[in-house]
């Protein structure tokens, strides 16, 4: 008896999270990355708007980032963390999910839509 | 080792038990990632957490664990790490500790799917607290069924070793 309600709440939450996973929509009519230290907003870039790559370096007592930005997609190039897993997780062009840096406490996420920006942006 | 070993001898499992555990997560750290999902891990090393907790109680689980756990931080050279495997570790083993009495015999096996499911929410919820915000909760539908399929094998694999060594015991 308990085995099967915990088995089937097991069943549900992964039912649950797949579920989630295959109707989330990413939103990237209008995508603009937003890069984040310590929940401050450090850098914030209308990827539709960018026409030739270029990086950026991220800096702080913790260590260093360099962000890679190209049209519609972002990604960390460099990072001199030791388990480079902002690295590892390559490019990102919707809002499913962002790029985290836990040892230097940097996000870098996209954010789908107008809606986030001012009017005047758009 | 079914039956409560005291003093020395118990200190010695233990010990044992820790450097088992902290062997086996060192392994496994060298192993190249299985997706770009970061977090994504078959966690072995609780194999060796599941079996203390059944077999020789949640005071022991938690020393054994906090050892691995600390002691991992140190050797892997990311001693932040630390913040997250404590969260994500005492959560689990609350779990644990919940299950113990519920899930016994035959059935310790599926503690461990639960347990790894808090073992990612809670280090999610340190990073959530860490990076201050909820954006990482992203991952959680990608942690919560990779959690699951982990466990499942972990747990298998401590089940088989808790019968075999009680069958070495005896």
């Amino acid at each position: 008896m308990r085995t099967k309600v915990i088995a089937l709440l097991l069943l549900a939450a992964v039912a649950g999270s797949a579920a989630f996973l295959l109707l989330q929509s990413g939103g990237t009519e209008h995508p603009v990355a937003r890069i984040t230290r310590d929940g401050v907003l450090l850098e914030e870039i209308d990827l539709s708007r960018v026409d030739t790559p270029y990086s950026i370096t991220l800096e702080d007592g913790s260590g260093t980032n360099t962000v890679l930005v190209e049209p519609g997609r972002v990604r960390v190039s460099e990072a001199d963390c030791p388990d480079q897993i902002c690295v590892n997780q390559g490019w990102i062009a919707d809002g499913t999910v962002p790029i985290v840096c836990l040892p230097h406490r940097l996000i870098l996420e996209i954010v789908g839509g107008g809606g986030n920006l001012d009017g005047g942006a758009g | 080792m079914a039956g409560p070993v005291k003093g020395a001898g118990r200190i010695t499992q233990l010990a044992l038990l820790t450097a088992i555990a902290l062997t086996i997560f060192m392994a496994e750290a060298q192993m190249d990632p299985l997706t770009a999902v970061p977090g994504v891990k078959l966690g072995l090393a609780n194999i060796v957490t599941v079996y203390v907790m059944f077999v020789m109680g949640p005071g022991d689980a938690l020393l054994v664990l906090s050892g691995r756990v600390f002691l991992g931080a140190i050797f892997s050279g990311q001693p932040m790490t630390l913040i997250y495997s404590a969260a994500g570790g005492v959560l689990s083993w609350c779990v644990l500790c919940l299950l113990r009495k519920l899930l016994t015999g035959e059935r310790i096996w599926l503690v461990s799917p639960v347990a790894a499911i808090f073992h990612n929410l809670g280090q999610l919820l340190a990073a959530a607290a860490v990076l201050r915000t909820w954006t990482v909760m992203a991952y959680l539908p990608y942690l919560v069924i990779a959690a699951v399929l982990a466990g499942l094998f972990t747990g298998v694999a401590a089940q088989a070793l808790i019968k075999q060594l009680k069958k070495v015991q005896k």
